[in-house]
Formats: structure tokens, sequence, C-alpha cells
């Protein structure tokens, strides 16, 4: 039972960086209807920058609630930069191609991007030292202490709040509207005036930034990262974002939880070296059974 | 009723809360060009999409008498109709191999004797005699339906490069290279001029009187529909409201009202 | 006008400067290096510097250069399009010339061990290209996972081979045979997915194969790898300076000096004829009713539908070949590393492979050969900057999509004339 629950919690807390990796991937398939390739490397570059930017801060004596914030706003605004910079290159260009030009593009940036950070910043595993530490501890008579860390709850809440403004600015303002209204009928939307390029962008700055807050969480979480992280963790919170249903936000979120149970329990209950198949495996069994996901609308093909 | 060719009783169909076909009954007979029509949205085509296997009809039954066995095609699910019942189709947005030459689209329409005939490839690796032959025979019907049409000095080139009346033209012929027993055609004429349309015309009647093979239309072209068609169903959100020949529909007063609106 | 332009042209450069200080600041500037095991950052800003003029100054030449292309739109005609052209008038001479040169090619006085490798490993990927080209090119299916059946194929062959000591010749079908049936098994369930689906299907495929044989000890040895798998023979003549007592090998045999390039020489036209046969089968099949189906399916499946075509029967047939021919390429590697393990099929050999299919032109043989010259080409010439030589890689496959999205050689020539018929 005390097992199940420091699982649980650990579950999660990885669901909560999945989700949030996840709610690009799907943004940008409703918007452009591509697979985002190159989405786990941009949560790579995002855990880079704010590795560099706590060993930075590190040298400081500033207080660490301004610490973290700083470093949330830093990773998103340089990670931003990267998406909107792999739209604009990789994938603009390909609009009107046949339909496999910008998978492919994609799959070539992820490549680019893995390769520059490793050439840029050395293919060694980099460390950093725990950010927050200590937490609260749970049934400490019985012979497994389940531990709740404050990393955990700061992680969690984050991902609250950052899904609560995400919500209001989907739901609420003109981007939000503009954004609904291209994932409908792009050239509808043009006609009505709309910058549908600037639209598009603004949805791959706003994924990317919430990939970054993913790769913040991600480095302080596990205190490890390298180069290559983004493309597992991509592949996972793309089927999260599958499983949710592909397009739907709330889904992407929910599906990141699932992932994140799923990869614990997994590692937990029957094996941790097969612990990505896990992953692999409820993708594969997703798309074949399920593809519409959880919340996703159904596609009917239209003949 | 060996006359029947296809049976269609209280053939329904939902999406969702949505029912795009309402409990709906027609046949249609051998030797008979049979049109739907009707308003647009009225579920023309998802008749054809549940006739040809693409939708599964929510409830009813469809049966085609194929040599006089009767054929449940509600069994038969998208390619099966087509490979097993002889049940050919278009599309209303044409659908060919745009980067294939319009000869290759009319062996692609010929796949599955051909594929036989090449020994499911093994024959065909070998270069084995029988193979040719069948091959040179699919050409030669390829041939004979592009003389018709004709479009067979423009064998080589890439269907996506033929003028729009010449594609559709060539898709009607394609789906005839499986040897239908019933071909459905979704607005064929439609985008047609006056001319290409009187050709359609008398394609049409060359299917139906020498080739014997029944033909379903949806069609809003009232020249095309008037001019050929035997029999006339009308839909309107996906019921039937009216059946007849060309000329009393175009007397009928529902027919009318479904089209032109009631007065008050 | 021309003032106009030039002052856009600057404001655009210095955007492009900031956006570029905003990319490469933190990452190339700031390099984090372990120091007495805890991270410091090394600062590098003339690198940061230069890159950033470069690409200021770099979009204000591109501004220029695309407002007078603008200019005399239409004049120019695309190097891509001669060189099709050519290769279209001249195809059969050039592909007779290619073979005769890569006959003649271990005899040529340049072409030592070096050479040699380089050629074994270009032959082994225009094979795996051509595979892969059935899958991709004619049928239309994004496999992203091609490696597994690469793998699978190399593990079969060196599995059978160091525990049943079968030799080449009968190994090599079995774990092409293998890898088919691998191929039909994980076809199966996935083949009815859309394009992209299908696409990230196939690549979750391959690294659970990879993931596999990197846990499943027992079999595979895991990370530790196959070793001593037999080297092929020459029709049972081993190539061997010391054989054992009383067996005769290849030098002994026809009285040559050993030499260990004869080994390699051997290898070399055993990878020129498994080569040649995946290409003579593929030109051969796409004649066939089955392969025109494939391209008929790449084109517009609800199409091939209602003419009666049975999709999955047909795509699982275009990727059980595909993986057949991957599978061969496989035994010939194992055969040649005399070592496998997991390192050598991640997913990066999948992403060439594909990338070979894709920028020698979907569906085109010729294209595939020009392409793996190419592509390995640039990855042997960046060989001594190891990172670098995989970003050059990556942003050429981008690069392509942008300028040529159907390849160097998009052209298709249809597979049954009228005029040769009619």
């Amino acid at each position: 039972m005390e097992y199940f629950l420091q699982q649980l919690i650990n579950g999660l807390t990885l669901g909560s960086v999945y989700g949030l990796i996840a709610i690009g991937y799907t943004m940008v398939y409703g918007i452009i209807g591509m697979i985002n390739f190159a989405h786990g490397d941009i949560f790579m570059v995002g855990a880079f920058v704010a590795l560099i930017a706590f060993i930075l801060f590190a040298l400081t004596s500033i207080a660490l609630p301004i610490i973290l914030i700083l470093v949330l706003l830093i990773a998103m605004v340089f990670t931003a930069c990267y998406g909107w910079t792999v739209e604009k290159l990789a994938y603009k260009p390909l609009r009107k191609s046949f339909r496999l030009a910008p998978l492919i593009s994609a799959l070539g940036m992820s490549i680019v991007l893995q390769n520059y950070v490793q050439a840029a910043q050395g293919a060694r595993i980099k460390t950093l030292q725990p950010v927050i530490q200590g937490g609260f501890n749970f049934f400490k008579d019985s012979s497994f202490v389940v531990t709740l860390s404050y990393l955990q709850i700061f992680i969690v809440l984050v991902t609250i709040v950052l899904m609560a403004v995400f919500t209001l600015l989907i739901t609420r303002t003109a981007l939000g509207r503009a954004q609904r209204a291209c994932e409908q009928d792009r050239t509808m939307t043009a006609l009505m005036g709309i910058n549908v390029d600037r639209t598009i962008s603004m949805t791959f700055i706003i994924g990317s930034s919430l990939a970054s807050v993913a790769g913040v969480m991600f480095v302080m979480y596990y205190g490890v990262i390298d180069f290559y992280i983004g493309f597992l963790a991509g592949i996972k919170a793309f089927t999260a974002a599958v499983l949710g249903g592909i397009g739907s936000i709330p889904g992407a979120m929910l599906g990141g939880l699932l992932i994140g149970l799923i990869e614990t329990f997994w590692s937990g209950y029957i094996s941790i070296e097969y612990k990505d198949i896990a992953a692999f495996t409820t993708l594969v069994i997703v798309l074949i059974f399920f593809p519409t996901g959880f919340l996703g609308k159904p596609d009917i093909e239209k003949v | 009723m060996s006359n029947t060719l296809l049976d269609v009783q209280n053939l329904t169909m939902k999406f969702g809360g949505l029912v795009a076909i309402d409990d709906l009954s027609f046949s249609a007979k051998k030797d008979q060009i049979t049109s739907i029509i009707g308003p647009n949205g009225a579920g023309k085509t998802t008749v054809f999409n549940c006739l040809t296997g693409f939708y599964k009809a929510t409830a009813g039954s469809m049966y085609l008498n194929k040599d006089n066995n009767k054929m449940d095609l509600k069994k038969f699910s998208d390619f099966k109709v087509a490979q097993k019942a002889g049940v050919a189709r278009t599309f209303q947005n044409i659908r060919l191999f745009p980067q294939m030459s319009v000869l290759e689209n009319m062996m692609v329409a010929q796949h599955n004797k051909l594929m036989v005939a090449s020994g499911f490839s093994i024959l065909g690796l070998i270069n084995s005699r029988s193979f040719l032959q069948k091959e040179k025979e699919a050409v030669k019907i390829s041939k004979y339906w592009l003389d018709i049409i004709g479009l067979t000095n423009r064998a080589d080139d890439n269907a996506g490069d033929l003028p729009y009346g010449d594609q559709r033209k060539l898709e009607i012929v394609r789906a005839m290279c499986i040897d239908p027993h019933l071909l459905c055609l979704d607005e064929p004429a439609a985008g047609l001029n006056a001319k290409e349309s009187a050709e359609l015309n008398k394609l049409l009647k060359f299917i139906k009187n020498d080739k014997k093979t029944g033909i379903l239309l949806i069609e809003h072209d009232m020249s095309v529909v008037m001019g050929i068609s035997d029999h006339v169903v009308v839909l309107n959100y996906g019921k039937k409201i009216f059946e007849g020949t060309a000329k009393e529909t175009k007397n009928s007063p529902e027919v009318i009202e479904a089209y032109l609106g009631t007065e008050d | 006008m021309g003032k106009d332009l030039i002052q856009k042209s600057v404001k655009d450069s210095l955007f492009t400067g900031i956006i570029a200080l905003a990319l490469f600041g933190p990452i190339v500037g700031l390099r984090t290096v372990a120091k007495n095991e805890v991270l410091v950052v090394e600062p590098k800003w003339l690198v940061v510097l230069l890159i950033v003029i470069f690409c200021a100054v770099g979009r204000f030449f591109i501004n220029i250069y695309t407002f007078k292309k603008e200019q005399r739109r239409g004049e120019s005609s695309s190097l891509g399009k001669a060189i099709a052209h050519f290769l279209d008038e001249k195809g059969a001479q050039i592909a007779i010339g290619a073979i005769a040169f890569s006959i003649i090619f271990p005899f040529m006085p340049f072409a030592d061990r070096y050479w040699m490798d380089i050629a074994i490993m270009m032959m082994t990927y225009i094979m795996l290209g051509w595979g892969l080209n059935i899958v991709i090119g004619l049928a239309g299916l994004l496999d992203l996972g091609y490696v597994a059946f690469y793998a699978v194929g190399a593990y079969s062959y060196a599995l059978f081979a160091i525990h049943f000591g079968w030799s080449f010749w009968i190994c090599l079908p079995i774990a092409g045979l293998f890898a088919g049936m691998f191929g039909i098994l994980l076809g199966f369930p996935v083949l009815r997915l859309r394009g992209d689906y299908l696409a990230i299907v196939t690549l979750a495929f391959g690294e659970m194969i990879r993931i596999l044989l990197l846990n499943w000890y027992e079999l595979t040895k895991g990370p530790d790898g196959l070793t001593g798998i037999p080297r092929p023979s020459f029709f049972g003549l081993p190539f061997k300076r010391y054989p054992d007592e009383g067996v005769e090998t290849f030098h002994t045999f026809f009285g040559l000096e050993y030499d260990p390039m004869q080994r390699i020489i051997f290898l070399y036209y055993l990878i020129l004829i498994l080569a040649l046969i995946t290409n003579a089968f593929t030109i051969k099949i796409r004649k066939l009713p089955v392969g025109r189906a494939w391209e008929a399916l790449r084109e517009d499946e609800i199409a091939c539908k209602s003419l009666g075509v049975n999709p999955r029967n047909t795509k699982l047939t275009a990727f059980a070949v595909g993986a057949m021919f991957g599978g061969f390429a496989g035994s010939f590697f194992a055969t040649r590393q005399a070592f496998i393990s997991p390192e050598s099929f991640t997913f990066i050999e999948s992403a060439i492979i594909v990338a070979i299919v894709v920028l020698g032109g979907m569906g085109s043989q010729t294209g595939v050969v020009l392409s793996t010259i190419f592509l390995i080409g640039l990855i042997e010439v960046f060989r001594d900057f190891e990172s670098y030589r995989m970003v050059a890689f990556g942003g050429a496959m981008v690069l392509i999509m942008i300028f040529r999205p159907r390849g160097i050689l998009a052209k298709r020539k249809p597979t049954i004339t009228m005029g040769k018929h009619g």
C-alpha cells in the first residue's frame, strides 16, 4: 500500500512533465496537422538552458524563489526562440508540400538539434546539484516510508498554474480564437483577416515554452541530462498526446498523467529494464485500437 | 422480381445523433439507369458510401442480385464490395491515380484478375507466358474502353495531366474495367460543359444498353437526369419523398416543394 | 526602390542577428564543463559573435539575392531538372557504365583498404535504400523503423551461424525469411494507420527491438554483442592465412599469395551481387500487378478500395519484401563485421536510410545510388568533426525537403505503355 502510494506520487510528477510536452504536440497537430518531431528536442534545449541558468544563478546570492521564477522565464524565452525558428526554417516553406515532407523535415531538424547541442555542450552527462531539497514523510512507523518532496509539490503546482493560464488563453483571448479558427479552416481564417502565419508562430512559441518548463522540471527532478533526453521524452509525450486524443489540450494533460503513471508502475512492479517498452507498447496499442484517444474527436473518413 | 438488380430496404445511417439516411427503401432494375436526386445534404452520397462498404449502415438491408444469386452487401467491407459483389463506383471529387499513366489506371482496375494470372507475382517474376498473355488481354480491354472515350492517344500520359472532363470519363471507364454488375456514379456531370455532358449521356447509355450494366446515378444536372434516367428516386433530409419515372418526377409537387420551398 | 530594399534588408538582418544571439548565446556561448565533479560555465563569446555576424550578414545577402531572383523569375532552370533530364536520356548507358565501374572498382590502383571499406559501406546502404524504396518510394509507407529488420537479419544470421555452424549461403535466406516474417508480424496490426501515425509506430517498433536486443542477455549477450560470427567462405574455401590442418583455403586453392585484401574484395563482390539482385527484383516487381497496386495505394487508397484492391494485403507484401531485403543486408553486415551489438541498430540508421530514399526521389532506383554517394560521402568528409557531420546531415534533410521535396530524380516512368502493346 505504502509502496503503491509512493509510485502514485512519482507517477503524477513524471506525468506532469510529459503532459506539458504533450501540449506542444497536440497544439501543433491541431493547427497544421503535422507531428512536430523536433518537439522532444526543443524540450531538451529547454532543459539545457535551465541547467546553464541554474549554474549561473548558483554563483549569485539571489533568494531561491526568485531564482526559480527567473530560470522558468529565461528557459521559456530562449526555448521559444528555438521553437519559432524551427517553424520558420523547416516547416513554413513546406505547408503546401506533399504530406510526408514536413515529417521528414522535422526528422532532420531533430537530428540537427540533438547533434548541435552535443557539439556545443559536449556528449557527457550533465549533473545538477539538487535545487530544492527535503519533503514530507508519511507512514514513518511502517517498513516503507512514503516521501512527498517539496520539489514534487512544486512541479505539480507549476503544472496546474500553467494549465489554468493556458486554458484561459485558449478559451478567452483573441489569439485562442484565432488558433481554434485555424484548426478548422486555415484558408477561411485568412480570408477573415486573421494573420495565419502569426497564429501558427504563436502556437509554436507557446508549445515550446511549455516544453521548456517541462525541461526545467526534468533537470531539477532527475538532476541529470544529456543531449539525447529529447528523443525518448518526445515519443512518450507524443504517446500521451495520442492517448488523450490528439488535438485536445485537456486530453494531452490527461494522457501525460496516464503515461507517467504507466511508466512508474511498470518500473515499480514489473521491470525497470523494459520501462521504455511500456511507453512504446502503450503507443502501439492506443494507435491501433484507440486512435481517437480519450477526448479526441472521431475521425470519419471523408469519401 | 428477377429483374431487380439492387434491393434496398429500410436503410438507416446515423452519425452520432445526426440521421443522414432515414428508413430508405428503393430498388434498381437491371439494364436501367436509376437516378438518386435531391437537394444538397439530402444524404445521396451517404447512400453510396453505405452501398459500397465505406460506411457501415446502422440498420436496414441491401441485396444485390448477381446472376440470380442474392448477395447481402452488408456482409462486405469496402474493397470486397468491388471484388466479390461487382459493385463499382466513382467519386464526387475525382479519384484517379494522378501520378500514374492513363493505361496504368486502367490496369490497376483489373488488379484482382491480373494478380491471379501472375500467380501472386511468382509466375510474373519468371515472365511466365500465361501471365504475359493475360497482361496483353488486359491491355486490350483498356484500349477498348479508351477508344470509346477517345483517350487512346493519351494512354501513356499521367492521368493527373488530363483535362477535367477527360478525367471524369476516365474514372467511369476505369470503374467499368472491374467488370461490374452495378455501376454507381457520384455526380459524373459536375463541372462538365454542355458538349461534354452530352457525350457523357452517350457513354452511360452505351454502358446500359450494350454492356448490360445497371447504373445508379447521383446527379444535379437535370439535363442528364431527365435525358437518360429510367427511374428516379428523390431524397430530402435522408428520406425518400418520391419515386417514379423522370417525367412523373418533373411534375411531382413534393419534388418541386423540396427544391423550391413552400410559399409560406 | 533600391534604397528601400537595403533599408528593409538591414532591419531584417539586425532582427536575424538578435534571434541568432538568443539561439546561440546560451547553448554555444555558455558551455558547461565539469571541473572537480562540479559543473561550471565556460564562456565562448567569440564563437557566438562570429555566428551572429554570419547569420546577420547571410540574411542580408539572401534578402538581396531573392529580390533579384524575383525580378527575373522564370529564367532560371534548376540543376536538378537538368540532371534528371540527362539521366532520363542516357539512363541505360549510365546504368551499364556504373555497373561496369563497380565491377572493376577493386582493381583500380587507388582502391586500397580505406576505399574498399567505404565502397562496401556505400553498397550496403544502397542495398538498404533499394529495399526501403519498395516500402517508402513505391508503397508510400513511411517506415522509420527499417533498421529493426536489418537487426533481425543480422542477429538471426549470427545466431544460426554461431549455434548451428551453418554456412553463409544457408543462413542468408533464413535470415531474409525471418526478417520478412517479422515484417508481416509488425505490419499486420499497424498498416491501416494513417501516414504519420504509421511513421511513429514503426519508429517505436524499431526502438522496441533494440531494447529487446539490449536486455535479452541469454540470447543476444545484450550490450556485449555477439562475437565470433563465422566469416563467409568462397564456395567452402575460407579466407585464412593459417588454415587448420588439411583444409584448403582460397589462396592455396588458387595458388595465390595470402593477402587480407582477397577477403575484402570477396565481400565487396558479395554485397554488389546482393544489391544488384535487390535492384533487379524491384525493377521487375514494379511492373507486375502487385507493384502497380503499391503505387496506386500511394496515390489514393480510397480509389484502390473502390476498384477491389485489398489494401492491407498489398501493403503487407510491400512491407514484407522490404523487410526481407533489409534482412539480407543485415546478414551481410553480420558476416562482414564478425561482431554485432545493438549499438549498430539505432534510430539514426533508420533516419539515414529514409534520407537516402527521400533525397533520391521516391521510387527512383538511380536516385538511391546518387543520394547514397552524396549523403554517405557527406558523412565521410566530415568524419573528423563527429557531431558536426550529423548536424550537416540533418540540415541536408531539411534543405532537400524545402528545395526539392520530390528528391533528385522525381520523374517516374510508366510501368507499362500502350506504345509497346497497342
